[in-house]
């Protein structure tokens, strides 16, 4: 994110992504997208044409000054701010993503404001950073009153949905997704990994990484979030095909139910498209198991089939006619 | 969609039949919220036997939200939390049944800026994700029904389609009170025009639902007398009369509910296990909801009258 | 690891240097009153200015270990809130009258130009990197700045909220950075009048130390650039000015590591709002490195917090300041 090489390394980057289909008829072409996400006057919204059209929003920052979420119910208090930035893919699939980093210390007071403001993204703890309980806390979601990134996140994509462009009459519905991460600094000597990816309930999941001192928390975000996207494209198909009763219903009202899948989401799949080139490999583990690409690919394939015995009466009936 | 279910006065029985509603849309597939804008009074949590969510609304629900409290409403997904016997075993090719409670401890509160673009953030956000969103109003012109009057108006929420149901009893007072709470002087509809609504399209998009009404023709009443048979004719004739007359007549009514003991006494959601199995609601309840259910989204009862 | 084959320059955005002088020395801010005052006014002002200004130099070049700093002079008109005079008529009497105090001024600027530049919106621009600071206690909500149009330097006196909460007494805004006991500021950014933003002084003071800091950018590129002046008139229409003009072929550079301003104590309040507005700035962090790591270079190494960067001197004002016609 663009930090300043000042002072107070690292040892802990934290976030939160948050998924969702862009409430829209159609999907956003490259200008559109940087229009939707300029959240400052004077600053680019990047746009990527290749491998596939992506946009990120530059960082808006939110300040906190509150208790940091700890697994063993220690109390510390940080002051700092987190970064917030927006990504949308093929003009359909927008994310928000809420991150900031910590030190192994901090000052004990707090300091003038323009100390934090020239650290973007950086929450510096009163003390010591008890960093294994923070990383658990962030993972496990905080108490009322802690550090909320998920707020931070929500509040990004509240503001990007009042934007005049979306007309919010999405192809279909879903849900979102939230994925919350936490990397910890990896042991002097060895290369980035990702310790274990978690699929909780109601949508939530979580990634832990250990990460090199060098790796900024933005590529990290950047990880994250093309894990959350196909994630999130993994959860919507899935729940779509349920909801067609594929089998259950006649033909017809499954396909009706399966087109959105064709024209919105199926060309998306591209992991590591937009992946910084140091973390691209960490997809490897998943792809071994559970193989998203794997799953992706078999409910593909069930779709297509699908669709094809679907054509084979018509085909039937237009052979008929046409005698 | 968004269904605002709203009412003249308490014990309309619109909230439980609101959620009635939302229980036969999910049932039928489609993944419905309900959400528990009866602030001061909230009975969701009761009516679809969700004590949970009364621990958990202690200070995170719909209200909390809405001043500002809290970045996101607790959440409850009836079919797994509901102590309800039938509830529980969500049938197959059924949707998402959410319940959004308001807080034990909120009342009423006047609409101020921030919480209308709190209101207005999360009707956009459930309209993506959900096929029908079902908004439980305090009675009256109440707050919350001047808020989502206001939410509707703003230009962020164009796109998303919106109804109104409401609810009211079957009896001359009733039927007067429903009248004005929609076309009175301080009514939605002045006061959806005072917020920007067009008043046409505003008016078409509202229908009434006749709740609690007395089937002469039922087997409830097949034990009464010829004389107190030829005076609920009458009574229920006179009743059309004056609804017509208060330009709430047949064309603008969804549907009707009968008058239902299970409603009446304990507020509960009817499944087809206390019609079929048990046997102590009315089969032709559980046949009107579905109907209304049905009729929500088809088109064909929300032409213009 | 090797270069990337392919690139995308949206995707890569670069932020443009600009030239940096050592110090960005203000000779004066001239409103209408000081105009309506006369040329006596005028002569006062820059007559006490001369000498901060010695003062000024000395302690830019003790900074640097008796090395000869580079500082560059400038002058800010008033066009925003009050149109008076003309360009033609005015600019030649304030040159006139530096001169006749031994003073150079290098750039004239408009202060329009710090609302609207070459028809970007600076002042817009700035409004949107507002982060403000937050008061112990806050986990992510974002306060609503761009809403309310009013930034504070601690938490405020909480308002009465909802019909059914109950009366509480009043209770005394606080100043997050309280040592002992609070001076709470609360400083209004702008107002509306039928749908139009005017921006307040102090705002747009604060976009006119940002340039003079070289914090300015524009999708990566320098804002209110300085444009030479060709020798000829000046226009008789303050629109037709450009928003920064270089008069002096030869000066430093426009921007610089640090600002001193030179004006009359009634500006104090003004510029302690000022400082309240940089210190909950979140200025371009492309320009903020590459500013850090040029003056450290040089051995002038600018501080962290931006709103340290800018020093005043508030001199006096002549007694008679408004009727001193005849100076």
């Amino acid at each position: 994110m663009g930090t300043p090489g000042w002072s107070a390394r690292p040892v802990l980057a934290c976030g939160e992504v948050r998924t969702c289909l862009l409430p829209s008829f159609q999907a956003l072409d490259g200008r559109a997208a940087a229009q939707l996400l300029r959240l400052r006057a004077d600053e680019p919204v990047r746009v990527s044409e290749r491998p596939n059209l992506y946009a990120l929003s530059p960082d808006v920052l939110t300040g906190v000054d509150c208790r940091l979420p700890t697994s063993n119910g220690a109390k510390v208090r940080a002051v700092g701010t987190v970064a917030a930035r927006a990504a949308l893919t093929e003009g359909r699939v927008l994310q928000a993503t809420a991150c900031f980093s910590a030190p192994a210390t901090g000052p004990d007071t707090r300091r003038p404001w323009g100390h934090y403001l020239v650290r973007p993204g950086l929450v510096e703890p009163f003390g010591k950073l008890p960093e294994q309980a923070a990383a658990e806390g962030v993972l496990r979601g905080g108490e009322r009153g802690e550090l909320d990134l998920g707020m931070i996140a929500e509040s990004l994509l509240a503001q990007l949905l009042r934007h005049p462009l979306l007309d919010h009459k999405p192809p279909f519905k879903s849900r979102r997704t939230h994925l919350r991460w936490a990397a910890r600094r990896a042991p002097r000597g060895e290369g980035p990994s990702l310790e274990r990816f978690t699929l909780a309930e109601d949508g939530l999941r979580t990634v832990e990484l250990r990460l090199p001192e060098e790796t900024p928390a933005a590529a990290a975000a950047g990880l994250c979030e093309d894990l959350a996207l196909h994630d999130w494209l993994l959860t919507t198909v899935v729940h779509m095909l349920d909801n067609s009763r594929l089998g259950a219903v006649d033909g017809p009202s499954a396909v009706l139910a399966l087109r959105p899948a064709v024209d919105h989401l199926l060309h998306l799949w591209m992991p590591r498209a937009h992946v910084d080139r140091t973390l691209g490999h960490l997809w490897d583990v998943l792809e071994r198991e559970p193989g998203f690409t794997r799953q992706w690919q078999t409910l593909v394939q069930r779709i297509r089939d699908q669709l094809a015995v679907q054509a084979i009466p018509l085909l039937h009936e237009a052979l008929s006619s046409t005698r | 969609m968004l269904v605002f279910a709203a009412s003249d006065k308490g014990g309309t029985g619109r909230s439980v039949t609101s959620a009635n509603l939302a229980y036969h849309r999910a049932l039928a597939g489609d993944d419905v919220c309900y959400l528990d804008f009866d602030f001061g009074s909230p009975t969701a949590a009761a009516v679809f036997d969700v004590p949970d969510a009364r621990q958990a609304a202690e200070d995170r629900g719909l209200h909390s939200y809405l001043v500002g409290d809290v970045g996101e409403p607790v959440r409850i997904d009836v079919w797994s939390d509901t102590e309800h016997r039938v509830l529980r075993n969500r049938p197959p090719g059924s949707g998402r049944l959410v319940l959004m409670p308001g807080d034990l401890s909120g009342g009423e509160f006047a609409t101020t800026e921030d919480n209308l673009r709190r209101c207005v953030d999360l009707l956009l956000r459930l309209n993506s994700e959900f096929d029908l969103i079902v908004v439980d109003l305090s009675a009256g012109r109440s707050y919350a029904v001047d808020m989502v009057l206001e939410a509707t108006s703003q230009r962020e929420m164009r796109g998303v389609e919106f109804r109104w149901l409401v609810f009211h009893r079957w009896t001359r007072q009733h039927v007067a009170a429903a009248a004005s709470l929609v076309f009175g002087k301080r009514g939605i509809v002045a006061g959806g025009v005072a917020r920007g609504h067009e008043e046409e399209a505003l008016r078409s998009v509202i229908r009434f639902v006749r709740a609690a009404v007395p089937d002469p023709e039922s087997a409830l009443w097949s034990q009464v007398s010829a004389t107190q048979s030829a005076w609920m004719r009458e009574c229920d004739r006179d009743l059309k009369q004056l609804a017509s007359s208060h330009g709430i007549g047949y064309s603008l009514v969804l549907g009707s509910v009968p008058l239902e003991p299970v409603l009446q006494w304990r507020e509960q959601l009817i499944t087809d296990e206390d019609v079929l199995d048990s046997q102590i609601a009315n089969r032709e309840t559980w046949e009107a909801l579905s109907e209304l259910a049905g009729r929500l989204t088809d088109d064909k009862y929300w032409e213009q009258a | 690891m090797t270069e990337a084959v392919f690139r995308e320059t949206t995707a890569q955005p670069r932020t443009q240097a600009v030239p940096l002088a050592h110090l960005s020395l203000e000779l004066g801010h001239l409103y209408m009153e000081d105009f309506e005052a006369g040329p006596g006014r005028l002569r006062e002002h820059f007559a006490e200015v001369r000498i901060w200004v010695d003062a000024a130099r000395a302690a830019a070049a003790r900074r640097l270990g008796g090395k000869r700093p580079r500082i560059s002079t400038c002058f800010l008109v008033d066009d925003y809130f009050t149109r008076f005079s003309t360009p033609a008529e005015l600019v030649p009497l304030v040159l006139e009258e530096a001169e006749r105090a031994g003073l150079v001024i290098d750039y004239l600027a408009r202060e329009s130009g710090c609302a609207v530049a070459d028809k970007i919106e600076v002042a817009e621009a700035v409004m949107h990197r507002l982060v403000e600071s937050p008061p112990p206690g806050s986990y992510g909500s974002r306060p609503p700045v761009s809403q309310t149009g009013w930034l504070a330097n601690g938490q405020r006196t909480p308002a009465t909220r909802g019909a059914m909460a109950e009366v509480t007494t009043w209770q005394p805004p606080q100043e997050t950075a309280a040592r002992n006991h609070s001076v709470f500021m609360d400083v209004e950014l702008w107002s509306e009048k039928d749908g139009q933003r005017l921006w307040s002084c102090p705002f747009l003071a604060a976009v006119w130390q940002l340039a003079r800091l070289g914090l300015l950018r524009h999708l990566g590129e320098p804002v209110l650039t300085p444009r030479p002046w060709n020798g000829g008139d000046f226009p008789y229409d303050w629109d037709r000015l450009p928003p920064l003009l270089q008069l002096n072929a030869s000066a430093a550079p426009f921007s610089a590591y640090r600002t001193c301003t030179l004006m009359a104590n009634r500006f104090l309040a003004v510029e302690d709002a000022v400082r309240l507005i940089l210190d909950q700035t979140d200025v371009d962090s492309g320009a903020l490195g590459q500013i850090a790591e040029r003056s450290a270079r040089e051995g002038a190494a600018v501080p962290a917090a931006v709103a340290q960067r800018a020093t005043y001197v508030f001199y006096e004002e002549p007694a008679n300041a408004l009727s001193a016609e005849e100076g």
